[in-house]
């Protein structure tokens, strides 16, 4: 019913133009497939929840321009005239950013004076405002408390007595166990440090990091030569507050250089290089596929052409519209499908090389059979209008130029 | 003859000008995508020290933890201890040598009306402007002794020269630094490598410094780095000074060494400097340090990532699919033209002449593909440029080298089409078209 034996052999005559599109769709394959599991392992990163209430929240990085600054005294000020402004939730002091790729990380141990086999942790120093600031979820235990916080110079040895850590980084330190009133270390030192809370999520300073999400939190100040502020808004407000800030900040004391940014900017320059993979593969892919679609329906055009008399003997003797069209459009699936096959072998190849030389991910059957299909049915739809076309050719053809 | 070629494929382009749009389009976009990637790995991977890749090496020592090698390339921490980078100084083995670590200030005048602003400043010995061939445009840099003691000078970029002093020669003039006065001794020319070989922790694709301060005020400001510090060990030395002898990594090494015999030397001193502190008890590891010329550096560092290397062969892949599609669009439009080659053997040209009218017409879509694919790849660029969020602005740009690299590329890629095509066309029997004509 599919007029298979004259198809072949019609194919055959023809073979170095069928193999070259078969050629075109087994490359296109193994590139799609291979870009598409990069793209979908970035996706899934930059969509990993944070646990941060991203949009609502601006950053603030000020240094002070006198040599004997009174940090400490700053600090309460600009928190209590942030915290009292129109529009804001609430504001926190801290030692970085979070999401902003820059950060602190120590290795820490759950028996004192332990030097190998630690955990590695991001670590901020901050007040008892930081969770209704960033909008994180306390799961277990408590916050800090004023009594808990001190303040403490750059050159100072100090030991935090108490911390707040993420459920995952209490889930590596203490499987299975509930972390609240447990103590952990720092390396080689035998002063504890009591966790009194866990918080269900934060993502941390480097989102790249292996180790993402493990994070404590200190009641701390460490008076230095900049500080940094965060300010969550009311949602929808975080424009309006931001416009106001810089100024509200210098009025109360000008000896300072002041530098905002809103976290959603930090976060998107955290994911930058992810999101130039995404949108680059993406837009090969799409290329890609529409050059081979074009050249798919230049190739059909050309062979109705050329085998208009025969189509036109075809209609004269009987056949239908339906029969011609069908012919191509099967003739282009038995072409498409070749390809398909031979790019399913390639983009296994190409896929282990890939995964070995440069650290990405691996190709699932899923992923490429769903790629396949739709390249299948690229290749029928580009074919379909000049097999449409083709059916129009008159049985006349048939009586002229014989 | 080639003329007449060049102009015959004119014609046969506008004959049939769905087909050839279609295959200059094909050639163009594949030679843009590529050159789009290959011209960002190409810049990432420009050496600003090429020239002096024989004499410069970044030092590394392994003086990390004696459980656990440091996490890094070759095992060895980046950068070194501020009581190994002062130690090393002492050495007069290198021509020159530049311990240093990035920091910021904030920058005011006295008696002016500038706003106060940050500026990203090198903490750095004075060898540094002559071991990296910084051009100075005023003045030059402080002297040696600024090094160890406590002097309040300053080099500045011309950049920051233009913001502050509006591009005059501003040598012996003062300004505020963190609120104390420095006195600027001299102002560099434009110089911005990119990569930034020399510092390759922070950024590598980060602009120049705006200011330069010398290594010896480390005390006096208690200056952290504002680049990497990394630490294994708790010093149990209080305040600053436990800092500064403590055995965090923070300060970058680079040492100028200009003969064979002088490397072996310096080779010698280190393995007798790390002999030495492990007699106190330090360097716990096996006895393990590196030179890395900056060629080597910029590998060790991966500048060039495994990112950019995927895009790179996904791009050189899609060229390859362009010019299979061309080669199939080329077959089907010299098939469909084969009656006129037929004519044409008949009248007496030979099959090279055929093969050759043929190439030339295939490489005329070449070239045109090409030039359309230079305004694709810049067009490519700009769209790269605004999803970096002007992380690589300085390298997102084509130089005429580039240029040339997309024509020539466009045209082999026509060329490499349009073989097999011609060949076959050049192959046919004339009588056959002859007959039905």
């Amino acid at each position: 019913m599919f007029e298979l034996k004259p198809m072949l052999s019609a194919l055959w005559r023809n073979k170095i133009s069928a193999l070259l599109i078969a050629l075109q769709l087994a490359l296109t394959l193994a590139i799609v497939s291979n870009a598409t599991v990069i793209v979908q392992d970035r996706l899934e990163k930059i969509a990993r929840p944070t646990g941060i209430a991203v949009s609502d929240i601006i950053s603030v990085t000020f240094m002070p321009v006198p040599v004997n600054y009174d940090m400490a005294s700053a600090v309460a000020a600009d928190l209590e005239l942030l915290r009292n402004m129109p529009g804001v939730m609430d504001a926190t002091v801290t030692n970085q950013i979070p999401l902003s790729g820059s950060g602190s990380a120590s290795t820490y141990f759950t028996e004192p004076n332990q030097e190998i086999g630690g955990e590695n942790a991001n670590y901020y120093q901050t007040d008892e405002h930081f969770i209704d600031t960033l909008g994180l979820n306390l799961v277990a235990g408590r916050n800090f408390t004023r009594a808990d916080f001190d303040v403490i110079g750059p050159n100072d040895t100090y030991e935090p007595r108490v911390a707040i850590i993420t459920q995952k980084f209490a889930d590596v330190m203490f499987p299975g166990e509930d972390a609240v009133g447990k103590f952990f270390y720092s390396g080689g030192d035998g002063k504890p440090r009591e966790i009194i809370g866990v918080v269900e999520r934060h993502l941390g300073a480097w989102p790249s990091w292996s180790k993402a999400g493990q994070v404590a939190f200190y009641p701390l100040l460490v008076t230095g030569n900049h500080k940094r502020y965060l300010i969550r808004t009311e949602p929808g407000q975080r424009d309006v507050v931001y416009k106001q800030i810089e100024e509200k900040l210098a009025e109360r004391d000008p000896q300072r250089v002041i530098h905002l940014d809103t976290l959603s900017k930090k976060m998107a320059q955290s994911y930058v290089s992810d999101n130039v993979m995404v949108k680059v593969l993406s837009a090969v892919m799409t290329l890609l596929t529409f050059i081979v679609a074009l050249g798919i329906i230049g190739l059909t055009i050309f062979w109705i052409n050329q085998r208009s008399k025969q189509i036109g003997v075809r209609r004269a003797l009987g056949a239908t519209r339906a029969n011609i069209s069908r012919y191509f459009l099967v003739e282009n699936t038995l072409i498409a499908g070749t390809g398909l096959v031979i790019g399913m072998a390639a983009a296994q190849v190409i896929n282990h090389f890939m995964v070995n030389q440069f650290s990405q991910p691996a190709l699932s059957m899923a992923t490429l059979l769903i790629c396949a299909a739709i390249l299948l049915s690229v290749s029928v739809t580009a074919a379909l209008a000049p097999a449409i076309r083709a059916a129009n050719i008159s049985p006349a053809m048939a009586t002229r130029s014989v | 003859m080639i003329g007449y070629y060049i102009s015959l494929a004119m014609r046969s382009l506008r004959g049939t000008p769905i087909l050839s749009t279609l295959m200059i389009a094909a050639i163009a976009v594949g030679v843009g995508a590529c050159m789009t990637v290959l011209t960002l790995n190409y810049m990432m991977s420009q050496n600003a020290l090429a020239h002096k890749d024989d004499v410069l090496y970044a030092v590394q020592l392994d003086g990390w933890d004696p459980n656990e090698a440091a996490d890094t390339a070759n095992e060895l921490p980046w950068q070194l201890t501020y009581q190994d980078a002062t130690a090393l100084l002492r050495s007069d083995i290198p021509t020159r040598q530049v311990a240093m670590h990035r920091f910021g200030f904030t920058i005011t005048l006295d008696e002016s009306e500038m706003r106060p602003f940050t500026a990203d400043a090198r903490i750095t010995t004075a060898d540094f402007f002559g071991l990296f061939d910084v051009p100075f445009l005023f003045g030059g840099t402080w002297n040696a002794d600024a090094d160890f003691s406590p002097v309040q000078q300053v080099v500045l970029s011309k950049a920051t020269n233009d913001k502050v002093f509006g591009g005059e020669n501003s040598v012996g003039k003062t300004i505020n630094l963190n609120g104390e006065p420095f006195t600027v001794v001299g102002i560099i020319d434009h110089w911005n490598p990119s990569p930034k070989v020399y510092d390759l922790n922070n950024n590598p694709f980060a602009d120049s410094e705006e200011i330069y301060i010398p290594f010896g005020l480390h005390r006096k400001f208690e200056i952290y780095s504002w680049g990497n510090t990394n630490g294994w060990s708790h010093s149990n030395e209080e305040g600053y000074e436990g800092f500064l002898q403590g055995e965090s990594v923070w300060v970058q090494y680079w040492v100028e060494l200009d003969t064979a015999a002088q490397k072996e030397k310096y080779e010698e001193y280190l393995t007798g400097y790390i002999r030495q502190q492990k007699e106190q008890g330090r360097f716990q590891r096996p006895l393990k340090f590196a030179l890395s010329k900056p060629s080597e550096w910029l590998v060790l560092n991966e500048v060039l990532r495994d990112d950019n290397r995927v895009l790179g062969w996904l791009s050189l892949a899609f060229l390859l699919v362009c010019v299979v599609n061309a080669v199939a669009l080329l077959l089907a439009k010299f098939l469909r033209k084969a009656p006129e080659a037929g004519v044409r053997r008949a009248l007496g040209a030979s099959r090279n002449a055929i093969f050759i009218q043929h190439l030339i017409e295939s490489s005329c879509i070449g070239v045109l593909g090409g030039l359309l694919g230079i305004l694709l790849s810049l067009l490519g660029l700009g769209g790269v440029r605004q999803l970096a969020m002007g992380r690589i602005d300085q390298i997102a740009s084509m130089d005429w080298l580039m240029v040339l690299a997309a024509i020539g590329l466009a045209v082999l890629a026509s060329l490499l089409a349009g073989l097999y095509p011609a060949w076959r066309i050049s192959r046919t029997n004339p009588s056959i078209y002859l007959k039905t004509q």
